[in-house]
């Protein structure tokens, strides 16, 4: 398990989007503590918004996420599925896939090992 | 007192009482895992403790006091090498924990809130509430610790 940041998590979150074919890649670093984490479902509810056919979030350098920010993962989920959104998470860390296993969400989202994987299965979805 | 707090094998309790906000709940958290990482912890019960307090903090801003930044949120906790008890109190009307739906059965999984009571119930060693629901006792064990 990486390092926690400073007591409390004051490294913050960082988000950046970006598009690869039909799918918008997602890519998160840091913590997603209590005051930031409302950041994740604007970010992913407004991508679900647009009808983009797959979101890929890249948990790769995501240290911790707490409850509201998996419910921005849901909240996109539910806004996308009408028009057949997809989401998928890349390469969460070990105490990060625990909560998802912990919490079943990970039977509701795809883990790729690596983010081609992830768009390789994006693209196959779409065909 | 609630039972999940023994004084003779946790000391004597500190409070911290801040503004309900998510951003001023940030300093007990801050204050409890600079303590917590002196004695011994493992990082798997750093980042679970850490887990539940911010599960906790939230549920009191957002739930209980429902925003209301003029409301305050009370932290007590003892710390010691053997173990950590952390209660969090608001001052809201509370609720009944068993009327929470369970987020993990497969009717629930889709719902957007709900899974903060079940990481903490999951992650500490022992969870308890107040007969009113606005109170949240909280109780990691260290699993490092030898007597």
């Amino acid at each position: 398990m990486a390092p926690l940041d400073p007591p409390g998590g004051t490294r913050g979150l960082t988000i950046n989007v970006e598009r690869i074919g039909d799918a918008a890649v997602v890519t998160l670093e840091g913590a997603c503590t209590m005051e930031v984490s409302t950041q994740i479902q604007h970010c992913l509810v407004g991508l679900a918004t647009e009808k983009v056919p797959a979101i890929i979030v890249d948990m790769t350098r995501l240290d911790f996420i707490d409850s509201t920010g998996l419910g921005g993962f849901v909240a996109a989920h539910l806004r996308g599925r009408h028009h057949g959104c997809t989401i998928r998470i890349v390469n969460p860390q070990p105490s990060i896939e625990e909560i998802l296993r912990l919490t079943r969400l990970a039977q509701l989202f795809s883990i790729h090992r690596d983010l081609p994987e992830a768009l390789a299965a994006a693209a196959k979805r779409s065909d | 007192m609630q039972p999940i707090y023994d004084a003779a094998i946790d000391g004597p309790l500190t409070e911290l009482v801040v503004r309900s906000t998510l951003v001023a709940a940030k300093e007990p958290e801050r204050t409890i895992l600079s303590a917590i990482e002196k004695c011994g912890f493992t990082e798997d019960a750093l980042f679970a403790i850490k887990l539940c307090l911010e599960e906790a903090m939230t549920n009191a801003v957002r739930h209980g006091n429902r925003g209301d930044d003029s409301k305050r949120v009370t932290v007590r906790f003892a710390i010691s090498p053997r173990r950590v008890v952390i209660m969090v109190a608001d001052e809201g009307p509370g609720f009944r924990p068993e009327d929470v739906p369970d987020c993990t059965r497969p009717e629930n999984i889709e719902r957007p809130n709900g899974r903060g009571i079940m990481l903490i119930r999951a992650y500490m060693s022992d969870v308890s509430y107040n007969s009113s629901g606005n109170e949240v006792w909280m109780m990691k064990e260290n699993e490092q610790w030898r007597p």
